[in-house]
């Protein structure tokens, strides 16, 4: 790899053969191999019981009556009765999973780490976490072993100065062409960058890149999105209480003054008359 | 027919959900019998399960047992292969051991849907209305969103005259698919049914607002109601026929609802009557010609 007449700098062939291509190479290979392991490691999802089905949906159904309460398909007696007992049977808690709440029992909120499901969650994110960061911690430390200093490429385009810490890490030299790019930057760049390559080899939904799960920690994942977390329905039941009446308020029939609108449509009525 | 075009109507049927059983079965028989759902790939299992129950459809079990021994093979404890050999049991045995197999998965697994309907649809069959309702209660409580449970509860309980529980199952069900307006106009007949005229001449009239004005380019007045519409007006025709006739009792409304003014009536009577007269002056899309039984709703809406 020449650089041009003006730089007195020349790298050596072996170092694109035996440092440049390897690196490269290895980090595609890890990633096809950790999405494999991970599709291994995959449990597949639990099964909920009747219950807890229940519990869960109890919410649609609410949400369902809801969305068209300012338009709603249904006469006014039907839409009251649905939305009562609804209503009812969320203070009750009728749906809860183990049943209506005792009324001297103490609000105990759900503790992650007593609930065997929850663990099971925690352990899936913890397993994936690890095939992730011990064959990178391994890469980078083989990286800054073998090849520490080393200036592997130069970028076939110019770059301003703040590129110069991005590019050349773990090479002290100021004066030095923000161009050539050293072999750990290298290594991030691959680390971040080839995602494009393995949604092209792998497919769409891939577990391959690694950086995406450098924002999230195990921990960090628990209360919000995974499924199977432990969820404090007796608060989202209160919540949507008050939703449901609100909802009562805005109701209307869709069939309340539709005769007018037909006989108004098909010109029998004048348009916007009162009777 | 070559097996290709065979198979592309057969892929066709199942993304249509077209039951078209014996069609189905001619097909698949003979691509069957070539071994070539071999190079289906992931397909041949779709075709093998819509094989199988086509083959129960129109009897002809042999061929379902083999579908359903590639299919366990492959994947065995599968709900859904459970679920084919459940309804192949309900084909040949008595539908007892089809109940028991039935109570059996949903003991394994209580939330198994499939399993559960099947069960419900058996014990309908064998004319156990109650404990089918009571199933089917329970189903929707928990499966709340499916929309044919709702029906078929409004179904059984129209079957045993049993109106307003029929009209709050419909209800649910309008209001998971609020924009079918074949939902609106079993729910619109259902309380002509129970004799809430005042509610059913609503729905009626919802359903014609739903479905009128397809046609571009044509204003309402002028355009021919077709289908649905048609049904509609013949429903909102009988309804204000019955609200307008002279009797001492004010019409009855169940729900509540009050009924039009009768100046409003008035209209909508006349209304209906020139909607139905436009719908059988000519049969739909030949000009000139006359409907079939033109004379005899003409002499219905005078």
């Amino acid at each position: 790899m020449s650089s041009s007449s003006a730089v007195s700098l020349y790298l050596d062939p072996q170092i694109r053969d035996w440092v440049l291509f390897p690196i490269t190479l290895v980090m595609i290979l890890v990633g096809v191999l950790r999405h494999y392991v991970v599709v291994l490691l995959q449990a597949t999802p639990k099964k909920l019981s009747r219950a807890a089905i229940r519990e869960q949906r109890a919410l649609t159904r609410c949400q369902i009556l809801r969305a068209t309460s300012a338009n709603s398909p249904i006469p006014p007696s039907f839409y009251k009765a649905i939305s009562q007992n609804l209503s009812e049977a969320l203070k009750a808690g009728t749906y809860l999973k183990d049943g209506p709440p005792k009324a001297d029992a103490p609000p105990t909120t759900p503790n992650p780490l007593s609930d065997p499901a929850a663990m099971d969650g925690m352990m899936a994110g913890m397993k994936t976490q690890m095939v992730m960061m011990v064959p990178q911690m391994v890469i980078m430390g083989w990286i800054n072993f073998f090849f520490q200093g080393f200036v592997l490429i130069k970028l076939p385009f110019p770059l301003t100065l703040g590129f110069k810490s991005m590019l050349q890490r773990g090479i002290e030299t100021p004066d030095m062409d923000v161009r050539w790019v050293s072999s750990l930057s290298w290594y991030f760049l691959n680390f971040f960058g080839l995602n494009g390559l393995y949604r092209l080899i792998l497919g769409g939904d891939n577990s391959a890149d690694s950086s995406r799960d450098m924002t999230v920690s195990p921990f960090a994942s628990m209360g919000t999105a995974q499924p199977g977390q432990p969820q404090d329905f007796t608060k989202l039941y209160k919540a949507e209480r008050d939703n449901l009446e609100f909802a009562e308020g805005l109701y209307s029939w869709v069939g309340q003054d539709v005769d007018m609108k037909v006989l108004r449509k098909y010109g029998k009525l004048p348009p916007n008359s009162k009777q | 027919m070559s097996v290709a075009s065979a198979l592309s109507q057969l892929a066709n049927y199942r993304v249509h959900n077209t039951r078209a059983s014996q069609r189905t079965f001619e097909k698949g028989y003979q691509i069957l019998q070539k071994n070539a759902h071999k190079n289906l790939g992931d397909d041949s299992w779709a075709f093998l399960e819509q094989l199988a129950l086509a083959s129960i459809d129109i009897g002809r079990l042999d061929v379902a047992d083999d579908c359903l021994q590639l299919l366990s093979d492959k994947f065995p404890g599968s709900p859904r292969v459970e679920c084919l050999t459940g309804i192949r049991l309900e084909a040949a045995s008595p539908p007892e051991t089809a109940l028991k197999y039935y109570s059996e998965l949903l003991e394994a697994d209580s939330a198994n849907a499939t399993a559960w309907k099947r069960k419900i649809s058996v014990l309908r069959r064998t004319g156990k209305v109650e404990k089918a309702v009571g199933e089917l209660c329970a189903f929707l409580d928990t499966f709340y969103t499916d929309v044919e449970g709702w029906l078929e509860l409004a179904d059984l309980y129209a079957e045993c005259c049993q109106y307003t529980p029929s009209l709050q199952a419909l209800s649910h069900a309008l209001l998971l698919a609020p924009q079918n307006p074949f939902y609106a106009l079993q729910f619109a007949e259902t309380a002509y049914t129970a004799n809430d005229l005042p509610l059913a001449l609503k729905t009626f009239l919802v359903v014609v607002d739903m479905s009128d004005g397809d046609e571009s380019g044509v204003t309402l007045a002028e355009s021919t109601p077709l289908g649905i519409t048609v049904r509609a007006w013949f429903g909102v025709k009988l309804c204000t026929r019955r609200l307008l006739a002279p009797s001492t009792l004010q019409p009855s409304s169940e729900s509540g609802t009050p009924p039009p003014t009768p100046t409003h009536l008035a209209l909508l009577d006349e209304l209906a009557t020139e909607r139905l007269r436009v719908a059988y002056s000519s049969s739909a899309g030949v000009k000139g010609e006359i409907a079939r039984g033109r004379e005899e709703v003409f002499a219905w809406v005078a």
